[in-house]
C-alpha cells in the first residue's frame, strides 16, 4: 500500500502539471491511462471525451490495438463510459453484470477478456468532459477505494485539462475539445501513412510513431501532423527506429 | 442508432439534404438558414478556406453574416482568418469586452450589429477545407444543444465541401450524404493509406474513398476496413 501511495502522489503532481507551453492533450491522456494501469492493477485503460454532439470519443488508451479501440468506438452507443458520462457517476461491472447493461458491448468485451469494467466521469465544476474506462481481466472485482482512486484521478485530471484559467471557462473548453479530438485524428491518419510506407500494421504504426516522437523529443500529435502531410520522410522511422 | 446519427439525420432533413437531386449549393444556404433560424442567431455564413488560405463565400443568411465576412478579408483578422488558419474552432462570445484577439475587427464587428461571432473549421483531422461562421447580436456563448447542431451542421458542411470536385457521385449528393457521417478510427486510418497510394492530400485521399464506397453501396467504414487489412488498395 505504501507503494500505492508514493505512485499516487507522483501522478498527482504530474496530472496537476499541465501549464506548459508544449501541452499534448493526447500524451496527457495517454499518461493517464497508463498511470492507472499502474495504480489499480487493471489490464486496461481509456480515456473518451465528449465530441460535443452527444457523442464520446476515444482520445488515449493504455493500449493501441486495433480490437481495443474498435471496443471503445463500441461505446459511442453503450457501455460504462456512456452511463457515466450521461449519470455523472462512476459504474461498476462484472462481465455477467454487464451483459445485462449493455447487450451489445458486453460481449465484445467478453471477448477481450476482461472480467470487470468501470468508468467514472471526468468533471470540472459542473461540466462533464468524458470518462475513464478501466478494465481487468482476472477475478477481482474494483473495490470502492479503486473506485475513490480512480475517481480522483478523473478529478484532478479534468482540472488540468482545461489550461487556462479564465471567466469565459465554458467557450475555452468547447474550444480545447474539439482540438483534443481532431489531434486524435491526425494520429490516426498518421498511423495509415506509415503503415502504408512500411509496410507495416497500424498498430505497429503507432508504436513507430510513438518511439520516434521519444527520440527525437517531439510532441505526438506534432510529429504525426508532419507525417500525415507527409512533411517528414517517413521512410527515416525504419532506417532509424528499427 | 447514436445519439450522433439522430442529430446528423434530423438536421440533414431540416436544412433540405435529403430531398432528391438537391445540390451542394442548396446545401450550403440550408445549412445557413437553418443555424439562423434554429441556433438564436443572427447570421451564418459558409466559407470556402483554400491552400494559399484565401476565402471565398459559399453561402450566407442574415445582413451582417457576408459583412462580418468581408470585415475580415479587409483588414486580415478575425476568427474566421484564426480558425481556417489553425484548424481550430474559434468562440468569441464578447466581441465587445477588451481582452479579445483582433482588436481592430472586434470594434468594427460591434458597430455592425455583432457582438458575438463563433467559427466552427471544416476540418477532418489534417483535412481543412472551410469554417462555419455564426454570428449574434448578443453577447454570450452557444449553449449546449446549440454548439451541438452547430457541430454536426458543419459535418455536414464539410462532406458536402468535400464532394464538390467529384462527378463520379453524380447527382445523388442526398445518397451521399446519408450514406456518409462515421467518424470511425479505421477511415482515418485508411485515409493515410489511401493518401500514399494516391500520391494524393489526405482531401483527396478521403474524397476518393467515400466515393468508392458511395459507388459500391457499402458503408465508408467497411471499405476502410478492407484497406487497413489490406484487401484492397487504390494504387494505380
Amino acid at each position: 500500500m505504501q507503494d500505492r501511495e508514493r505512485l499516487l502522489a507522483q501522478v498527482f503532481v504530474r496530472l496537476a502539471d499541465t501549464l506548459v507551453d508544449d501541452f499534448d492533450v493526447v500524451e496527457f491522456l495517454q499518461r493517464l491511462a497508463a498511470d492507472a494501469v499502474e495504480i489499480l492493477g487493471v489490464a486496461t485503460a481509456g480515456v473518451m471525451l465528449s465530441d460535443g454532439r452527444g457523442g464520446l470519443r476515444l482520445l488515449a488508451s493504455s493500449e493501441e490495438r486495433m480490437r481495443l479501440l474498435e471496443l471503445f468506438e463500441l461505446q459511442n452507443q453503450e457501455g460504462p463510459c456512456m452511463d457515466a458520462f450521461h449519470n455523472r457517476r462512476p459504474v461498476a461491472a462484472s462481465a455477467d453484470e454487464g451483459r445485462r447493461l449493455w447487450p451489445q458491448f458486453a460481449p465484445a468485451a467478453a471477448e477481450q477478456g476482461f472480467q470487470f469494467m468501470c468508468a467514472t466521469p471526468l468533471q470540472l465544476r459542473g461540466n462533464t468532459l468524458g470518462a475513464l474506462n478501466l478494465f481487468r481481466n482476472d477475478d477481482t472485482p474494483f473495490t470502492s477505494n479503486d473506485m475513490a482512486v480512480a475517481n480522483a484521478m478523473a478529478k484532478v485530471a479534468a482540472t488540468g485539462l482545461l489550461q487556462q484559467r479564465s471567466l469565459n471557462e465554458r467557450q475555452l473548453l468547447a474550444e480545447q475539445l474539439q482540438t483534443a479530438l481532431q489531434s486524435r485524428v491526425v494520429i490516426e491518419q498518421a498511423k495509415g501513412v506509415l503503415a502504408e510506407y512500411l509496410d507495416i500494421s497500424v498498430d505497429e504504426a503507432f508504436q513507430q510513431l510513438r518511439r520516434r516522437a521519444r527520440n527525437t523529443n517531439r510532441k505526438l500529435t506534432e510529429l504525426a501532423r508532419d507525417v500525415a502531410t507527409r512533411n517528414v520522410n517517413a521512410r527515416d522511422f525504419q532506417l532509424t527506429d528499427r | 442508432m447514436t445519439a450522433y446519427d439522430e442529430r446528423r439525420n434530423r438536421i440533414l432533413s431540416e436544412v433540405g439534404a435529403l430531398e432528391p437531386g438537391v445540390e451542394a449549393g442548396d446545401i450550403f444556404d440550408g445549412v445557413c438558414r437553418f443555424a439562423v433560424e434554429h441556433l438564436d442567431l443572427s447570421g451564418c455564413a459558409l466559407m470556402l478556406c483554400t491552400q494559399d488560405s484565401t476565402l471565398d463565400v459559399l453561402a450566407s443568411v442574415g445582413a451582417p453574416a457576408g459583412q462580418v465576412a468581408e470585415l475580415q478579408f479587409g483588414l486580415g483578422e478575425g476568427p474566421c482568418l484564426d480558425a481556417c488558419g489553425s484548424g481550430r474552432p474559434v468562440f468569441a462570445a464578447d466581441l465587445a469586452s477588451l481582452d479579445v484577439r483582433w482588436p481592430v475587427f472586434s470594434g468594427a464587428a460591434c458597430d455592425a450589429g455583432v457582438l458575438a461571432e463563433f467559427s466552427i473549421p471544416l476540418q477532418v483531422g489534417t483535412v481543412g477545407l472551410g469554417t462555419l461562421d455564426l454570428s449574434r447580436d448578443q453577447p454570450g456563448m452557444l449553449d449546449a444543444e446549440h454548439l451541438a447542431d452547430a457541430l454536426v451542421a458543419a459535418d455536414i458542411s464539410m462532406d458536402a465541401v468535400l464532394m464538390l470536385q467529384r462527378a463520379e457521385v453524380g447527382s445523388d449528393l442526398a445518397g451521399l450524404l446519408r450514406a456518409t457521417g462515421t467518424d470511425r478510427f479505421v477511415v482515418h486510418q485508411a485515409t493515410g493509406m489511401v493518401s500514399v497510394q494516391l500520391d494524393a492530400s489526405a482531401a483527396d485521399a478521403l474524397a476518393s474513398l467515400r466515393a468508392a464506397a458511395f459507388l459500391a453501396g457499402r458503408s465508408i467504414s467497411d471499405v476502410a476496413a478492407d484497406i487497413v487489412e489490406r484487401k484492397v488498395t487504390f494504387y494505380a
